[in-house]
């Protein structure tokens, strides 16, 4: 474990060096945020009919989206492990007396979170200080933060364990392009970060909630605004923990396999 | 333009020595740009219209500058992948041919895989305009083209702009999409919904209001100002300082060696 932890710690620390980019990606999602939300001004000025979330809901909910985009997104791949398998640098990680699939798992983790302590929180700050109506809320209640944050972290966990998956597939494939981007496209419309999920239509969202995508940034952020229960959150959280538990499982397995007939490149 | 055809027919058949990764990807990319519709798909079955405009009319709006996007990705990729040929050198290479420095950059590289969003737009387009009914006549179709054009030649000068600052910086590139997918992110939409501080921006600073939004009540027949179907050729006044920036920039340039 003590090794693992290690890696988590060194993907973690190197991470948090890329300063500079951090604030140009902090520009970049402060102005997408901005779009996105007139997006939804105008739309809710022409008004609709039983519309699933309320204005200040949906603001919260995408600039929420904004400030962990680099924890929750499934585009931005890991492209150091998927250089390691098409360069053949993954013979020197399969010499290593220990499990490839965990070193991987820490590796991203720490990547991930490194990415996002460094961009969320003078992107909150900010955004809760703006006026009506790009104004950032509070959470709707003390026990829906607590929840948020529990299911937040799983989600951490759960998009962890689908991001692994990707570069596994390519040991096999031996391309990261063709079906790793059919699937990570997929999974972002799915998990709410291009629209959220309430605004899908009816058949989507029951094929959705079969699905492990939504449980990523969709469940956390709607605990957040209030959009989601106690009882149903709470009930969310499970499933997210039954995905996790799922995903690493089939991880693990499909690791396994695919490293039996893995080939080296290079030299 | 006889050497700009002949390497973009080199391209092409470089691209194809990989068939079957061609194809691939050029499917995958229907459905990653289906992303973009999907969006505007989605909320439309909540809301009925946006500021009065109705979902096949926002659908014709972005379909013309997902044509003019697409169409310089695969026809000038060399303008928009212009930071490789500064990080790697490249670009010194081009300075000592005796010829046209722009035309060899856009003969540098060319992306036909991304031709699948050029044809998903015309696609989109079509169905769009078969829901709408518009009033047919030689004008309506004539704007029509405009603003095709209109959106090619925007696009052009845009991604002119964004390549003219990897003469300063090759860092924090990103920055650049705030112009380019920010701003194709609110075009896609009547520019006309948002509010005044953004229509004047995209009209004065990136004209795209000439492109897909004063021409579009032309053509709906919200306005019968001729002035409206004729502004997309305002477009063309936007070339002029964004070919300067460029040049201006490449006397600046040093190279990063090696």
């Amino acid at each position: 474990m003590k090794a693992y932890l290690t890696y988590f710690k060194l993907k973690f620390i190197s991470g948090l060096q890329y300063r500079a980019a951090a604030w140009a990606g902090i520009a970049t999602q402060f102005f997408f945020g901005f779009v996105y939300i007139m997006v939804y001004i105008a739309f809710y000025d022409s008004g609709g009919s039983n519309l699933p979330m309320q204005l200040s809901e949906v603001v919260t909910y995408l600039w929420l989206n904004q400030a962990f985009l680099a924890l929750v997104n499934q585009f931005s791949r890991d492209q150091e492990l998927f250089k390691l398998i098409k360069e053949g640098g993954i013979s020197y990680e399969l010499a290593r007396p220990k499990d490839l699939y965990f070193m991987w798992y820490f590796k991203i983790i720490g990547q991930r979170l490194a990415n996002v302590t460094l961009r969320f929180i003078p992107l909150i700050i900010v955004t809760a200080l703006l006026p009506y109506p790009f104004h950032f809320g509070l959470p709707s209640s003390f026990s829906h933060f607590l929840l948020f944050l529990l299911s937040l972290g799983m989600g951490t966990l759960l998009v962890t364990a689908l991001s692994v998956l990707y570069p596994i597939i390519t040991l096999l494939t031996m391309n990261e392009k063709g079906i790793v981007n059919l699937i990570i496209t997929l999974a972002d419309i799915l998990s709410g970060i291009v629209v959220p999920i309430p605004f899908f239509p009816i058949f989507l969202q029951k094929i959705s909630s079969f699905l492990p995508f939504q449980y990523i940034s969709d469940l956390p952020f709607r605990i957040y605004v209030g959009n989601v229960s106690i009882e149903n959150g709470l009930f969310g959280v499970v499933i997210q923990f039954i995905w996790v538990v799922l995903l690493i499982l089939f991880g693990h397995f499909l690791m396994k396999k695919n490293l039996r007939r893995v080939v080296v490149q290079g030299g | 333009m006889k050497i700009y055809f002949k390497s973009l027919g080199m391209h092409l058949k470089g691209e194809l020595e990989y068939r079957v990764n061609f194809i691939l990807s050029f499917l995958s990319q229907i459905l990653v740009f289906f992303t973009y519709y999907f969006v505007i798909l989605a909320l439309f079955t909540k809301f009925d219209h946006i500021k009065g405009f109705t979902l096949y009319e926002v659908l014709f709006c972005f379909s013309i500058i997902q044509f003019g996007f697409s169409f310089n990705e695969v026809f000038a990729r060399g303008v928009d992948r212009f930071d490789n040929l500064i990080i790697q050198g490249g670009f010194d290479r081009l300075l000592l041919r005796p010829q046209n420095i722009v035309l060899q950059v856009l003969c540098s590289d060319s992306d036909f895989v991304k031709a699948s969003r050029l044809i998903q737009a015309i696609i989109v387009m079509i169905i769009a305009l078969c829901h709408l009914t518009i009033p047919w006549n030689f004008m309506r179709v004539f704007t029509v083209l405009l603003m095709l054009l209109s959106s090619c030649v925007i696009f052009f000068g845009i991604f002119l702009m964004a390549a003219s600052y990897c003469f300063f910086t090759v860092q924090g590139l990103e920055v650049r999409n705030v112009f380019t997918d920010g701003g194709k992110h609110m075009a896609q939409y009547p520019i006309g919904v948002f509010t005044k501080g953004f229509v004047l921006f995209f009209t004065f600073v990136i004209p795209y209001a000439f492109v897909n939004y004063y021409p579009l009540l032309y053509v709906l027949g919200r306005t019968d100002n001729l002035l409206y179907a004729f502004s997309p050729l305002l477009v063309l006044f936007y070339l002029i300082p964004c070919v300067l920036v460029f040049y201006w920039g490449m006397k600046r340039y040093a190279s990063v060696g090696s």
